[in-house]
C-alpha cells in the first residue's frame, strides 16, 4: 500500500515534468522495485559515441547503450506503442509515443493522492508571525546626536525606519540619513571581516593581538596610545572611556569630526566663560533671526526644529499668528529657502550683520562696522526692532559654520531681547567633549613626527581622507603603520580611505545590529537596540574599549545594561530597561537648563574684507545628502535630488548665476579653483540667489575607497579646506579651463509655476484681510475688487485654478457630457462630504483615499523622496540613469522660483501621483494595466503591464516611472532582505508609480475588518506622510466625517478649507492629491508692497497674453466667483 | 524592338510611342527573367543588406539589454520609436492611394506606377511594424495587445488608440498584401509561361494558382480586384486617422487637436507620394523603363504632392491658429514659445521649410518636370515628414504641464542604428522585388496599350479583350 503511493505520487510528477520517453528510468521509481534497473555498461556507451560522426544528441545513458533491458523497459511502460526496435524511431512511432507521453501525464494529474499533513513548526518564536511586521524603538545617531526611531522588521529584518513619536528630536519623524541608514545595514560592500595588513582575520585573533601592545603601554601608564574617535554622546562610551583614561593616564583620546560642532563652544566660551549647548524652541518663537544657521536640515536637531518652527507657521482654525524668519546666510540654503525675508551675503560678511543688528538692540561691545554691499541699514534697523518687539519671543540663533564672534553676537542678542530662558535654553554639552576637535589631527601628525605616537586606534571616523589639506596627515599615518613595534587600528562601517592605511581593519557593527545608547540634542537618552543580529564578524565600539581595557564584560548588551544598572541605583532596573526599551528613550535624562550670566562682550576686530569677483571667496559646507563622506556609498542618498540645487551623484562649485557670467562660466563648466598654492578642479553649477562674489563647495565628493556607488564622483573639497579656514576661505581665484563635466541635475525649468496655477502663494496679511477666501487663491480679487471684472479678461491667472471644495464652493462637474460611471456623478470632492454612497463594509461608505500637501509646510528636505523609496523597493538608477532623466523616485520635490534672479524666492513642492478620479493614463493603456479601485486609487498592475509608457506621455503630472532597464537589483543577497515584502519590486519594462503606500492601507482595513469597526483617520499614514518632519503630507478618507470626535477626518477638514487646491485641474483630472497654498510672513517695514501683492506674481512678469481662458473660467473660478458674488 | 531603344527618350503621354502588347510583356518580363545580375544591382544588395543588419543587430540589443537603449526618458516616453513608426506608416499610404482610389476614380495613368507603390507600401509598413512591437517594455508580452482568448478573461482596453492602431494597421496590412498580390496573379502567369528554367517556371506556376487567362478567370479577377479596391480605400483614410488618434486622443498640448485626423492622412499621401518619387526616379532609368513610367506619371505624382503638400501646410497655420485663439496657455506656449522658439525650434523651422515652402516651386511645370527637381524635393518631403513627426511628439512631451519635469531628449546610438537599419531593409526588399518580380504590371499595360490602340483606332476587340498566353 504505502509503495503504490508513492508510485502515484511520484509518476504523477515524473509524468506531468518531463515526457517519459525522455526519462523514462529516471522518472519511473516504482519500476524499479518491479525490474531491476538496467545495467549500464559505459564501456560500450564509449565505444558507440566515439563511432558517431557530428553532433547527435542522446537522451539518456541506457538509450545510447540501447541495451536489451533499455528496450524492455520501453516496453513494459508503453506495451502497445513500444517500436520493436529504437532506432530508427519513425516518424509514426515517435508521434504514437509523443501522444501517449502527453495522455499519460494528463491522466495521472488524476490519480488519487492520499492526503498528507504537514505539521508547522510548533515552537515558533514568540510574536514572530510571518508576515506581520514587529517594531522596536531604536536610536540612529547622527554626528553622534541620537533621533529616536521605531524599526519595523519582518521576521527579523529590518526593513523600515519611522520616527519614535516619544522621541524628543523626532516627534514620530525622521531625516534622510535616519531613512538610509537602513540601506547602509545590508550595504553589500561593508566591511564583513577583521583584517590584518590586507589579510582576513578573526576578532579574537585581533584581541590576543593587540593585549601585548596594550599591556606594554600600560606599564607606560599608557604613553604613546592614541585614541581618535568620531563624535558621540553616548554615555555608556563616556563612561568606559573615562575608565580608559584613568587606566592610561598618559594616553591620548581626540575626537575628529570634519563637520564639527567646535565654534558653537568657542561662542558660548566668548560670551558665557563655559561650553554649553544651546537648545532652542521654536515652537514659542515668534521672531526669529538665523546668522548663517541652516537649522532645518544642518542643526543637530534638524527634524525638531523643523517640525516646531512648521507649527508657527500654520494659520489655521482662525489662529492668526505666524512666526517671522530672517535669514542671514553665506550660501544658498535650505532654511534661507524657507525665510521670509533673506539676506545672502559672503559667509565672512555675516559677522558684520550681526554686529550692527547687535550694535541697534544696543548690545554692548558690538562694534558695528561697514555694512557689506547691498545691504541697507534700514533691513538692520526693521530686523532689530521687530526681534526687540516680540522680546522673550524672539530668537537668533548662529550656525557652526560661523564664527566664535557671531555665537558670541546671537547669545548677547537673546540676552538683550531676553529670550534666554524661553526660546533658547543651554545645556552642558551633550556630545562627549575631548578637547578642540578642530585641532585634533594637527596634535596627532605632530605627534607621530615627533615619534610619541606608538599605537593609533582610530574609531569611526575616517581621517585620512577628511583631514584638512593642511594636515599631511595620511602621509602621517603611513609612515606610522610601517614603523617598527607601532599599532595602527582603524574601527570602522567600510575598508576606507583610512583603513587603508592602518594595520588593522576592524568591521564595525551598524546600529542596528549592537547594543549602544546615545543621547539627543537635549540630552535624553535612548538606548540603541538592535534589531537584527551582527550580518557579518562586526562589534561595536564598546566591545572595542572594553577589549582595551581588558574588562570582563565584553559582549555589548552587559556592557550597556552595566552602565545604566550602575546609574540608576537604588530602582528595579528590569523594570526600568524594559521601560526605556519599549518607549525608546531613559525616563528622567533630559539635561537640566543652565543658567547662564553673560558678561561683557569683548569681540576680536573683525578683519574680513569683503571679496571680489577676482578674489572670491569660497564655503564649505557638509553635503545635503552625503554629509563629510560617510554616507558616500549610499545609492539612495547620493541619487536624491540635493535641495537647492536637484544635483544627484556629484557635488559642484554653486555660484550665483551673475558671478558665473561674469567669469564667463555656465554650468558644467571645469573650473581651476585656486586658493593660495592649492588647487582643485571642479565643475560649476549656478545657483539663483547665491551670494555675490562667493562659491560653495560641499564636503564628501571625490572618495577613492568609498566603494562602488561613492568612488570617482564629484571633486574633493577637502584638498581646499585648511585648518584655519575650514568653512570659508578667501582669496580664491577661479579659473576657466575650458573642459565640461556633464552632472545630473533633476530639474532643469525652475520657473512658471505661477503661471500655471502650480503655485498658489501670498501673504499673511493678504490671508487675513478675508480669512475665508484668501485672494491668492481667487486670482480675481488680487487687484482692487473694482477692477476685477477686467482683471478677469486679462489676467494670465484667471481661470487656471479652481478652488477647493467644500461648503463655500458649491461646485459642479466641469463637463458638458453626461455623467456616466457613478464615480464621475458622485464625486466626493465635487459633491461634497458624505455623499459616496456606494456600500462597503458594515454598509459604512467605502473610504476616498485623498492627500493634502501643505505648501506652507514643506520645507523641501526629501525625506519623503528616500522614505517612499525605502517603503516601496524603489530601485536606483545611477548617475548616467539620472542624466538622461530615467529617476524613478515616486514622489518628486518639485522647485520654483518668482522674483529676481539675485534674490528669487523658492516654492518646493512634492508631487506623487494626483490619482486623480479621471485619470488620463487610464483609459489610453492597451491592455489594461492601470486602472482604478473603487476606493480611488489609480492602480497600477504591474504583472500586466507591457511598456507601451503612453500613459506616462498622458499623465500631466509626469509622475509615472519608467523601468526602462533591469534597475531593481533582484540578486544581491543583502539587498533582497532590506526589501519589503509587500511590495512586489518591478522587473524591466515595467511602469510603476505612488501607489498611496497601497500595502499600509490593506493592511489598515484588514485590521479594521477583524475588529469590525472603521477605519479609523491616522489608521493609514502613507511613508511619505509619516516621515515629514513639518507635517505637510495629510493622508486619509475623505469620506471619514466620523472620526475625531465627529469633525470627520484631516484630509476632509483641509480640503473642505480655504487653502485647498488642486493641480492642473482645469483639464477635469480630479486630482485626488491637493495642496495648500503656501503663505509668507513679509514684515512691512521691509517690504511695503507685501500687503498687496507678493508671492506668485514674481513670475508673472512673463506674458502669457492676455485673452480670456474662456474654456477654463467658465469651468474653474470664474463660476466661483460667481456663486460668491452672488451671495 | 523599337520601344527599347526609346527607352530612355522623355514623354507626357502615359506610355511612351510604339508600344504592343509583346513590348510591353518582353520590356519587364525580361527583367525578372534575365539569368544575369546586373552588377550595380548586386552592390546595391550588399550595402542594403549591410545596412539592414544595423536594423537586426539593433533589435538583438534591444531584446537583449531592454528598452533602456533607446534614448527616450522620463516625459518623453515617445521618440524614435513612435516617430519612425509614423513616418513608415504614412509612407505605406501612397500605394493603396494609387491602386484602389485612382482605380476607382478610372486614373489609368495609375497602371504602371502601381505594383511598385503597392509593394513600397508592404514594405514601408513591415518596417513600421518592427517598432510598435520594439518599442515596449515587455516584448515577450506584445502578444497581450491581441484579443486572444484566456482563462482569466482579461481582454485589451478597446478605449485606448493603441488598440484600435494594432486593428487599423493590421488590418491595413492584410488588405494590402492581399490587394497586391491579386493584382500580381496574371503576371505570374505571364512569368511562367515566359521562363524556360524548369525551377522558376514550377516556383510561378504555384504562385499564380493555375491561372489559365480564362474569360472567367478574368471576370472574377477584375471582380475581386475592384472588392479589394473598395475595401482598401476606406482603409488609406482610416489607417492614419487612427494613427493620429494616438496624438489627438492624448491629452498633451500639440497632441490634443481636432485636426489631427485629415491633416495626417493628408501628410501620408504627401510623405507616400514623395517616397514613390524617390523610388521611381532612379527604377526608370536604370531598369529602362522611362517609355512606362512617364514624365506624365511624375508630373502627376508632383500635382498630388503639391496638392497634399498644401493641406498639410494649412494643417500647420492651423495649429498655430488654434494656439492662439484656443486662448489656453499650455496650447499657446506649446506652438509659440516651445515649438517656435525652444530649444528644438530648429526642427520646427526645418519642418515649415521642408512640407511648406519647398514644395511650392512644384507650380511651375518647369520645376515639377525637371527630374534632379523633382528628387530633391520628395527627399526634402520625406525629411520634412519626418521632422514633424519629431516635432509633434518630441517637442510636445518635452516640454508639457509641469515644469519640474520637463526634459529635453537625445537619441542614442540604438535610435540611429534601428531608424537607418530599418531603411536598409527597405531598401534591400525593394531590390529583391524589383529584380524577382514585374515591377509594372504587365496585364494592366497591356490593357492599357488595347486602350490605347482604341483610342487611336488600332485595335479591334474592345474591351473584352483577354490578353493571350504568349
Amino acid at each position: 500500500m504505502q509503495d503504490q503511493t508513492k508510485t502515484g505520487g511520484q509518476a504523477g510528477r515524473g509524468g506531468a515534468s518531463h515526457p517519459a520517453v525522455e526519462s523514462a528510468p529516471t522518472a519511473f521509481v516504482s519500476l524499479d522495485e518491479i525490474a531491476p534497473s538496467p545495467k549500464l555498461d559505459l564501456e560500450r556507451i564509449r565505444q558507440r559515441l566515439e563511432g558517431t560522426r557530428g553532433r547527435e544528441f542522446w537522451r539518456s545513458l541506457e538509450e545510447v547503450a540501447d541495451t536489451p533491458e533499455f528496450r524492455r523497459y520501453i516496453e513494459r511502460e508503453f506495451p502497445h506503442a513500444a517500436p520493436r526496435d529504437m532506432q530508427p524511431l519513425s516518424r509514426r512511432n515517435f508521434l504514437q509515443l509523443m501522444g501517449a507521453t502527453l495522455a499519460l501525464a494528463g491522466i495521472s494529474g488524476c490519480a488519487y493522492q492520499p492526503p498528507e499533513k504537514i505539521v508547522p513548526y510548533i515552537e515558533q518564536p514568540e510574536s514572530v508571525v510571518p508576515g506581520k511586521p514587529n517594531y522596536y524603538a531604536t536610536a540612529f545617531d547622527r554626528g553622534g546626536y541620537a533621533i529616536g526611531i521605531l524599526g519595523e522588521t519582518h521576521v527579523g529584518r529590518p526593513t523600515k525606519l519611522e520616527g519614535n513619536p516619544a522621541h524628543p528630536a523626532s516627534l514620530g519623524a525622521t531625516d534622510i540619513f535616519t531613512q538610509a541608514s537602513l540601506l547602509m545595514l545590508y550595504d553589500p560592500e561593508r566591511s564583513r571581516s577583521a583584517r590584518y595588513l590586507g589579510s582576513d582575520q578573526t576578532w579574537e585573533q585581533f584581541q590576543a593581538a593587540i593585549l601585548e601592545p596594550i599591556r606594554a603601554a600600560r606599564a607606560r601608564r599608557g604613553a604613546g596610545v592614541w585614541l581618535l574617535m568620531s563624535p558621540s554622546t553616548s554615555p555608556t562610551l563616556g563612561a568606559q572611556l573615562q575608565r580608559f583614561r584613568q587606566r592610561f593616564p598618559g594616553a591620548r583620546v581626540l575626537v575628529h569630526d570634519a563637520v564639527s560642532r567646535e565654534n558653537v563652544y568657542a561662542g558660548t566660551r566668548m560670551a558665557f566663560g563655559q561650553e554649553l549647548q544651546p537648545v532652542y524652541d521654536f515652537a514659542q518663537a515668534q521672531r526669529i533671526l538665523s546668522l548663517d544657521a541652516d537649522f532645518l536640515t544642518n542643526e543637530v536637531a534638524n527634524v525638531r526644529y523643523a517640525h516646531d518652527f512648521m507649527r508657527g507657521r500654520r494659520v489655521r482654525d482662525g489662529q492668526t499668528e505666524m512666526n517671522r524668519l530672517y535669514m542671514v546666510e553665506g550660501t544658498m540654503s535650505l532654511t534661507g529657502a524657507n525665510a521670509d525675508h533673506r539676506l545672502g551675503v559672503a559667509p565672512s560678511q555675516v559677522e558684520a550683520v550681526a554686529r550692527a543688528i547687535a550694535a541697534a538692540l544696543g548690545v554692548g561691545g558690538a562694534n558695528p562696522g561697514v555694512l557689506p554691499d547691498g545691504v541697507a541699514q534700514e533691513w538692520i534697523t526693521a530686523v532689530a526692532n521687530d526681534l526687540r518687539e516680540h522680546g522673550g519671543r524672539s530668537l537668533v540663533l548662529a550656525g557652526p559654520e560661523q564664527s566664535a564672534a557671531v555665537h558670541a553676537l546671537a547669545h548677547a542678542i537673546n540676552g538683550a531681547v531676553g529670550a534666554v530662558g524661553r526660546t533658547v535654553t543651554y545645556v552642558e554639552p551633550v556630545e562627549l567633549r575631548f578637547g578642540d576637535s578642530n585641532n585634533s589631527l594637527r596634535q596627532l601628525t605632530d605627534a607621530i613626527s615627533a615619534n610619541q605616537v606608538d599605537a593609533l586606534i582610530i574609531v569611526g571616523a575616517n581621517p585620512a581622507y577628511t583631514a584638512p589639506a593642511d594636515v599631511p596627515f595620511a602621509e602621517a599615518l603611513k609612515s606610522l603603520s610601517s614603523g617598527a613595534g607601532k599599532v595602527t587600528v582603524h574601527m570602522g562601517l567600510y575598508e576606507d580611505e583610512t583603513a587603508a592605511l592602518c594595520q588593522w581593519h576592524l568591521p564595525q557593527s551598524h546600529y542596528l545590529e549592537a547594543w549602544s545608547d546615545a543621547r539627543a540634542f537635549d540630552g535624553t537618552a535612548s538606548i540603541v537596540q538592535p534589531l537584527i543580529q551582527p550580518l557579518y564578524a562586526t562589534h561595536s565600539v564598546h566591545e572595542l574599549v572594553a577589549t582595551l581595557l581588558e574588562d570582563d564584560i565584553l559582549t555589548g548588551l552587559e556592557i550597556v545594561r552595566d552602565y545604566w544598572r550602575r546609574r540608576s541605583p537604588g530602582t528595579n532596573f528590569d523594570d526600568l530597561w524594559y521601560q526605556a526599551l519599549t518607549r525608546g528613550i531613559v525616563p528622567n535624562t533630559k539635561a537640566p537648563a543652565r543658567t547662564v550670566s553673560a558678561g561683557a562682550l569683548a569681540l576680536p576686530a573683525s578683519e574680513a574684507q569683503p571679496p571680489t569677483a577676482q578674489a572670491a571667496e569660497i564655503a564649505f559646507r557638509p553635503d545635503p545628502t552625503i554629509w563629510d563622506g560617510q554616507w558616500a556609498n549610499s545609492g539612495w542618498l547620493q541619487e536624491l535630488p540635493k535641495h537647492i540645487s536637484t544635483l544627484t551623484w556629484d557635488n559642484a562649485v554653486m555660484m550665483s548665476p551673475e558671478m558665473a557670467q561674469q567669469l564667463g562660466l555656465t554650468k558644467e563648466d571645469m573650473v581651476d579653483l585656486r586658493l593660495g598654492d592649492r588647487t582643485l578642479q571642479a565643475a560649476v553649477w549656478t545657483v539663483p540667489g547665491h551670494p555675490k562674489n562667493s562659491v560653495t563647495l560641499t564636503l564628501g565628493y571625490g572618495r577613492e575607497r568609498a566603494g562602488r556607488l561613492g568612488n570617482g564622483f564629484g571633486f574633493n573639497a577637502y584638498r581646499l579646506r585648511g585648518t584655519d579656514a575650514l568653512w570659508n576661505a578667501s582669496g580664491l581665484q577661479i579659473v576657466k579651463t575650458g573642459r565640461r563635466y556633464p552632472l545630473a541635475g533633476t530639474q532643469h525649468h525652475f520657473t512658471l509655476a505661477a503661471e500655471r496655477g502650480l503655485i498658489k502663494y501670498g501673504t499673511l496679511s493678504q490671508l487675513l484681510e478675508d480669512p475665508k477666501h484668501p485672494p491668492f487663491l481667487h486670482q480675481e480679487h488680487h487687484g482692487a475688487p473694482e477692477d476685477a471684472a477686467q482683471d478677469t479678461g486679462n489676467d494670465p491667472h484667471v481661470g487656471t485654478e479652481r478652488p477647493g471644495p467644500g461648503p463655500e464652493h458649491p461646485d459642479v462637474p466641469n463637463t458638458l457630457y453626461p455623467q456616466m460611471w457613478p464615480s464621475d456623478r458622485q464625486n466626493p470632492q465635487d459633491a461634497g462630504p458624505g455623499t459616496y454612497t456606494a456600500q462597503g463594509y458594515n454598509s459604512q461608505p467605502i473610504p476616498a483615499w485623498g492627500m493634502v500637501i501643505d505648501l506652507n509646510a514643506c520645507i523641501g528636505c526629501h525625506a519623503c523622496t528616500i522614505a517612499c523609496q525605502a517603503e516601496n523597493n524603489i530601485a536606483t538608477v545611477g548617475k548616467d540613469q539620472v542624466l538622461m532623466n530615467r529617476e524613478m523616485h515616486w514622489i518628486r520635490i518639485d522647485q520654483y522660483h518668482t522674483g529676481t534672479v539675485e534674490d528669487p524666492e523658492r516654492v518646493f513642492e512634492p508631487v506623487p501621483c494626483m490619482h486623480c478620479e479621471k485619470a488620463p493614463c487610464e483609459p489610453v493603456c492597451p491592455v489594461e494595466a492601470t486602472s482604478h479601485s473603487a476606493e480611488g486609487i489609480n492602480e497600477m498592475t504591474y504583472n500586466r503591464c507591457i511598456g507601451t509608457r503612453y500613459c506616462s506621455n498622458n499623465c500631466p503630472y509626469k509622475v509615472r516611472r519608467f523601468n526602462f532597464l533591469q534597475f531593481s537589483d533582484q540578486h544581491t543577497p543583502s539587498i533582497q532582505l532590506m526589501r519589503n515584502p509587500d511590495v512586489t519590486t518591478r522587473s524591466r519594462g515595467v511602469m510603476e508609480k505612488c501607489t498611496y503606500c497601497i500595502q499600509r492601507i490593506n493592511l489598515a482595513r484588514i485590521e479594521a475588518e477583524k475588529e469590525e469597526r472603521r477605519i479609523e483617520d491616522g489608521d493609514v499614514i502613507t511613508a511619505c506622510a509619516q516621515v515629514c518632519p513639518t507635517e505637510a503630507i495629510i493622508f486619509g478618507n475623505i469620506n471619514d466625517d466620523y472620526s475625531n470626535q465627529g469633525r470627520g477626518s484631516r484630509v476632509r477638514q483641509l480640503k473642505a478649507g480655504p487653502f485647498n487646491y488642486g493641480l492642473l485641474t482645469e483639464l477635469n483630472t480630479m486630482p485626488r492629491t491637493t495642496y495648500l497654498a503656501k503663505l509668507r510672513n513679509p514684515n512691512p517695514v521691509i517690504e511695503p508692497a507685501a500687503a498687496h501683492g507678493a508671492g506668485g506674481h514674481g513670475a508673472a512678469g512673463h506674458d502669457a497674453g492676455g485673452h480670456g481662458t474662456e474654456s477654463q473660467g467658465a469651468a474653474g473660478a470664474h463660476g466661483a466667483a460667481g456663486n460668491e458674488e452672488g451671495h | 524592338m523599337a520601344a527599347a531603344s526609346r527607352g530612355n527618350e522623355e514623354t507626357f503621354d502615359i506610355i511612351g510611342p510604339g508600344h504592343s502588347y509583346e513590348s510591353v510583356t518582353d520590356k519587364i518580363a525580361s527583367i525578372v527573367l534575365s539569368p544575369r545580375y546586373d552588377r550595380r544591382w548586386l552592390l546595391g544588395v550588399l550595402v542594403a543588406g549591410g545596412v539592414a543588419s544595423l536594423l537586426f543587430t539593433g533589435i538583438l540589443l534591444v531584446l537583449l539589454f531592454g528598452p533602456g537603449l533607446w534614448g527616450n526618458n522620463q516625459p518623453v516616453g515617445w521618440a524614435f520609436d513612435i516617430i519612425n513608426f509614423v513616418w513608415w506608416i504614412g509612407i505605406g499610404h501612397a500605394g493603396t492611394l494609387i491602386s484602389a482610389i485612382l482605380l476607382l476614380l478610372h486614373q489609368n495613368w495609375r497602371t504602371s506606377i502601381n505594383r511598385y507603390a503597392e509593394a513600397m507600401t508592404l514594405f514601408a509598413v513591415a518596417q513600421a511594424g518592427v517598432y510598435p512591437l520594439l518599442h515596449i517594455g515587455r516584448h515577450q508580452y506584445a502578444y497581450w495587445m491581441f484579443p486572444l482568448p484566456n482563462s482569466m478573461g482579461l481582454w485589451p482596453q478597446f478605449r485606448s488608440p493603441l488598440m484600435w492602431d494594432v486593428f487599423a494597421i493590421s488590418t491595413y496590412m492584410t488588405v494590402s498584401a492581399l490587394f497586391w498580390f491579386v493584382g500580381l496573379v496574371p503576371d505570374l502567369a505571364t512569368l511562367r509561361d515566359r521562363s524556360t528554367n524548369p525551377i522558376v517556371k514550377r516556383l510561378f506556376a504555384i504562385l499564380c494558382f493555375g491561372w489559365r487567362g480564362s474569360a472567367l478567370h478574368w471576370r472574377r479577377y477584375t471582380m475581386l480586384y475592384l472588392l479589394l479596391a473598395g475595401l482598401s480605400t476606406p482603409l488609406v483614410l482610416s489607417v492614419h486617422t487612427i494613427v493620429s488618434f494616438d496624438f489627438a486622443v492624448g491629452i498633451v498640448p500639440g497632441w490634443h487637436s481636432t485636426i489631427f485626423p485629415p491633416y495626417f492622412v493628408a501628410g501620408a499621401v504627401f510623405a507616400g507620394f514623395a517616397m514613390t518619387l524617390i523610388l521611381a526616379i532612379p527604377l526608370r532609368a536604370i531598369c529602362n523603363l522611362k517609355d512606362l513610367i512617364t514624365m506624365r506619371h511624375l508630373e502627376n505624382m508632383a500635382k498630388v504632392m503639391l496638392t497634399t503638400g498644401l493641406i498639410v501646410f494649412y494643417g500647420y497655420i492651423m495649429e498655430v491658429f488654434f494656439g492662439w485663439y484656443s486662448g489656453n496657455q499650455y496650447e499657446k506656449y506649446m506652438t509659440f514659445e516651445n515649438r517656435m522658439f525652444g530649444p528644438y525650434a530648429w526642427s520646427y523651422w526645418a519642418l515649415i521649410f521642408c512640407n511648406g515652402i519647398a514644395p511650392q516651386i512644384l507650380w511651375w511645370k518647369k520645376w515639377r518636370t525637371n527630374i534632379p527637381m523633382l528628387f530633391t524635393v520628395s527627399v526634402i518631403v520625406s525629411i520634412g515628414m519626418w521632422l514633424e513627426r519629431f516635432v509633434i511628439i518630441v517637442t510636445s512631451l518635452s516640454f508639457d504641464f509641469m515644469p519640474g519635469m520637463w526634459a529635453l531628449y537625445f537619441p542614442r546610438p540604438v535610435d540611429w542604428m534601428i531608424f537607418i537599419g530599418t531603411m536598409g531593409f527597405f531598401a534591400l526588399l525593394f531590390l529583391l522585388f524589383a529584380r524577382f518580380l514585374p515591377v509594372i504590371s504587365i496585364a494592366e499595360m497591356r490593357e492599357l496599350i488595347l486602350h490605347q490602340g482604341h483610342h487611336a483606332g488600332v485595335a479591334e476587340h474592345g474591351t473584352e479583350h483577354a490578353p493571350s498566353r504568349s
